[in-house]
């Protein structure tokens, strides 16, 4: 047989064998292609925000570093499972530079073969991609199908500098073996089945307890009890460093430690569920335990990243309104009336709030844990004070303050004790107030209330005695239109006045936040959904190389009498724990990464995570779906 | 009373231009506790039997009955409720799960049956002990040795006492010592469990063992000897002449 021959007859064999090398190789192209489309879309090139442009960049880089480790990871495993192959060529006398030229032509073709075909349909992907793109960051263009030359060729460069590399690769992996080797090395890569030992279940016990005490701790991180700066950092390098540690304990022993004990109790009788997911989780688990606590980090963090930046994009309304709880916020009334005048001669109709405010320094040492060492002077703390008239649920007495609106990423880390003392100082004497409590409610936008800290109520009074001994007074005027389909024209007025920087749209600011983070999103999106593909293949690829093994297994239990049917549901029962377990694993670990901070991006933590949670679940299934379907097909021919 | 009747079965390999005919016409009756070996030259169709009989592997032609049931015609589902019922298997090698201990393996077929836990261990011990596995039954396969290995898959055979306990060259990877330790299990096992055993070997003092021996040679039955009332050596003389005569090999002895 000619070489030629030989390459046509292998890449023949190896395409059916591969297809999913195949396609997860079509799919990166693809994915990446459409990406760097973005970047030099003439929509997002042109916009003077380097920013962008910039951030697409970035991503693209890390990009490339998802694809490239999953391809050389690929590449090993097939490297790996052809070894025999390899090792026959050059037992009949092949040299090792004729059988890397062989390789070397094999992968250059499917690599060519998947840059085309991945172009091909990224080109077709990317107007949908673009589509989205804008509307997620609320671009009004419309998206144009076209095709960009200069992503084709960093794709082409980008691919064929992964190929040399694997490339280098295999001709290491060749090098280095020798024919004995290449036999036997699908053989040594799974390690011998042997009892449990002690190190194990010591292992496994450290890493349960390991990721309890991350989770602990995270949960503990901003309920005050860490509180400067310092401590707060340890304490998330402690956290990071228990769970990855823990989960990588986890796969090596806690697997295999708690299948035991189950296993333990069966007294040898196991049903045909057990008999085949126990060698794969087990004993396989542990040999992949580095790969698996790869995925399942990396899998935390996106899940974790887009949950967070989907909080944000959900809570963008409610947001804005905490920070400016009027339509349009004026710290002028001079500004607010011209507005208002505008407003009037549009016919719009709309609602006037005018509170009037001091700034004072308050001590509210009373209210706050002694122990506390943050920059912040509590006995010097400039607040903002108002009048209960502005409140129309509050009536107070003379020596008594109630606060209300605390941003709630700050009272996370300092909150407020329950009663009281705080001291206010009026021409030269302090007078104490009783503190009545904290309420929801924000009056002033944060412009006006600065520093995080709530507005101080008192009653009118005392608020106008202050008033008296200050040198100027100050107002905020807060505009709500009271229809709200005239909200957007509203807002259009309020630009074209053209006036100072101070008044802000409470729809500009939500409109703002809802673009950054619908950008971020829609990265942290692209990069999940990459990570997710590859890393399900990985999983997938592992699956079938162990029905490669296993096959000896299921002639057994055929012969013996298990029908298809039932070795099928084994199966399937074995993929739940194999795709499960780092699922659920990541999705553990992203949700109380998200629980510990999300105050810090939005009101709201069920529905965005949840939703989150639910899509990457489906994605992570397909693949679980897919490996079952293959091991039908093993199943059907072991006999 | 006969528990597994065979009459013309065919079997060929291959499609209608590369036919290959493997049996040609093989005709067998085994009586309830007998034991039964089969011999023949490399080739001549003794594994394509075994399986076809044990419904591993479709005949072509003809008709397999067990227990007076056809089973040639089942479908795959019913075949396989067959096999669990009716079947035992000990083969030359790759026969325990590497990932299951001795007990484990063993108490596999009762657990596609789903007799009660309790049954089962009542079952595991008797036949452990039986055939002296009880110490290392906590052990895996990686652990033991070949003849320890192979008394596993015996009693995993055994244990939810099938019509019939097929074996294909369940001695071939053991020294003498442990191949005559393990057939001497076996015999006593088919006495006292009155179990029908039915043996592929390669070897005449194997074959000695067993209470019939049937020679086949391409394909068809060639002769058969019965044991009878003879010594064992007796009858492996027997064998061995007549395995001389149909392979032209002489043994000294
Ligand atoms: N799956 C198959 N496809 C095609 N031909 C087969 C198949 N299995 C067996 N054969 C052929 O059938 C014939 C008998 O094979 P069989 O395995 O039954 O022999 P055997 O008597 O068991 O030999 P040995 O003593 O070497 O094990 C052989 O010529 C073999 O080539
Ligand atoms: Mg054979």
């Amino acid at each position: 047989m000619s070489t030629k021959q030989l390459i046509l007859r292998n890449l023949q064999k190896n395409v059916k064998n591969y297809y999913l090398y195949l396609f997860a190789l079509v799919f990166t192209v693809a994915l990446y292609f459409t990406f760097v489309t973005l970047q030099f879309a003439p929509a997002i090139s042109s916009k003077e925000s380097i920013n962008l442009a910039a951030m697409i960049r970035t991503t693209s880089i890390f990009l490339i570093v998802i694809i490239g480790v999953f391809l050389f990871y690929a590449n090993n495993l097939f490297i790996k499972r052809r070894s025999k192959e390899i090792g026959l060529f050059q037992l009949i006398g092949m040299t090792k530079s004729r059988i890397f030229f062989i390789i070397s032509l094999e992968n250059a073709i499917v690599f060519l073969f998947s840059i085309v075909i991945g172009t091909f349909i990224g080109f077709a992907l990317s107007k949908f991609i673009l589509m989205i793109f804008f509307k997620v960051i609320g671009i009004e263009e419309s998206a144009s199908l076209f095709f960009s030359m200069n992503a084709f060729w960093l794709t082409l460069l980008v691919f064929s500098v992964i190929f040399l590399l694997v490339m280098v690769m295999n001709y290491v992996f060749l090098k280095r073996r020798t024919i004995l080797h290449l036999f036997s090395v699908t053989t040594t890569t799974e390690e011998r089945v042997k009892k449990i030992s002690i190190w194990e279940i010591l292992m496994g016990i450290l890493g349960i307890v390991f990721i309890l005490l991350g989770y602990y701790v995270s949960s503990k991180l901003f309920d005050g009890d860490f509180n400067d700066f310092q401590q707060m950092m340890n304490a998330m390098v402690s956290i990071l460093g228990l769970v990855i540690v823990g989960t990588y304990l986890f796969y090596k022993g806690s697997v295999r430690f708690i299948t035991n004990l189950i296993r333990r109790q069966k007294n040898g009788y196991l049903d045909v569920n057990e008999v085949l997911s126990l060698s794969s989780i087990m004993f396989r688990m542990k040999s992949n335990a580095f790969m698996l606590t790869v995925i399942t980090t990396v899998s935390a963090v996106a899940i974790g990243l887009l949950s967070l930046s989907y909080i944000s994009f959900y809570s963008a309304e409610k947001n804005a309104e905490i920070s400016i709880p009027d339509h349009f916020a004026f710290t002028d009334e001079g500004d607010a009336e011209r507005f208002g005048k505008t407003l009037k001669e549009n016919s719009i109709p709309f609602v006037e709030k005018r509170v009037e405010y001091v700034q004072k320094e308050l001590d509210i040492s009373s209210l706050i844990d002694t122990d506390l060492e943050l920059t912040l002077d509590t006995s010097n703390s400039f607040m903002t004070l108002i009048s209960e008239d502005a409140v129309s649920t509050m009536s107070l007495r003379e020596d008594e303050v109630m606060f209300t609106g605390y941003n709630h990423m700050v009272e996370a880390i300092m909150p407020l004790k329950k009663k009281g003392t705080v001291y206010v100082s009026s021409e030269g004497t302090s007078i104490p107030l009783t503190y009545m409590g904290l309420e929801d409610e924000y009056i002033l936008n944060t412009r006006v209330s600065p520093g995080g800290l709530p507005t101080a109520v008192v009653d009118e009074k005392l608020f106008s005695k202050i008033r008296e001994g200050e040198s100027s007074t100050d107002s905020y005027v807060g505009i709500n239109v009271t229809k709200s389909s005239t909200r957007e024209e509203a807002n259009t007025l309020f630009h074209d006045l053209g006036l100072h920087k101070t008044h802000q749209s409470q729809l500009d600011l939500a409109t703002t936040q809802k673009q950054n983070m619908g950008l971020v999103m829609f990265i942290v999106a692209y990069l999940g959904l990459t990570f997710l593909i590859t890393s399900g293949c990985i999983l997938y690829f592992k699956q079938m190389d162990e029905s490669e093994e296993e096959k000896p297994s299921y002639r057994i239990l055929r012969k013996l009498g298990y029908s298809k049917r039932d070795l099928l549901r084994g199966i399937a029962g074995k993929q739940v724990f194999n795709f499960g377990i780092p699922l659920i694993v990541g999705l553990l670990h992203s949700y109380f990464a998200v629980r510990s901070g999300w105050f810090f991006f939005g009101t709201t933590l069920w529905t965005p995570m949840i939703i989150v949670m639910v899509l990457y679940t489906i994605l992570y299934s397909v693949f679980g779906l897919l490996s079952v379907k293959y091991f039908k097909k093993v199943i059907r021919e072991v006999l | 009373m006969i528990v597994l009747e065979a009459t013309k079965l065919h079997k060929s390999y291959g499609n209608k231009f590369t036919k290959h005919e493997v049996l040609k016409g093989i005709d067998l009756r085994i009586e309830q506790g007998e034991f039964v070996s089969i011999m023949g030259a490399s080739g001549s169709g003794k594994t394509t039997l075994l399986n076809v009989l044990s419904s591993i592997d479709r005949i072509s032609q003809g008709s397999i009955k067990v227990q007076g049931r056809e089973i040639s015609k089942l479908k795959e589902k019913e075949l396989a409720s067959y096999r669990k019922h009716e079947l035992g298997f000990i083969f030359q090698e790759y026969n325990l799960l590497d990932t299951l201990t001795v007990k484990e393996n063993i108490l596999l077929p009762l657990s596609i049956k789903k007799v009660s836990k309790k049954e089962a261990n009542e079952k595991f011990h008797e036949v452990a002990r039986e055939l002296d596995i009880e110490s290392i039954s906590e052990s895996y396969p990686n652990e033991i040795s070949g003849g320890q290995k192979q008394r596993t898959s015996a009693a995993r055979a055994f244990i939810h006492d099938p019509s019939i306990i097929f074996a294909d060259e369940p001695t071939g990877a053991l020294d003498s010592k442990s191949a005559s330790d393990l057939l001497t299990k076996l015999s006593d096992m088919n006495e006292k469990r009155k179990a029908t055993i039915m043996m592929v070997t390669h070897d005449p003092v194997t074959a000695s063992f067993s209470s019939r021996v049937i020679f086949i040679k391409d394909g068809s039955i060639y002769t058969q000897l019965n044991k009878g009332e003879q010594t064992r050596q007796a009858f492996l003389k027997d064998i061995m002449k007549t395995q001389g005569v149909l392979g032209g090999v002489s043994y000294e002895y």
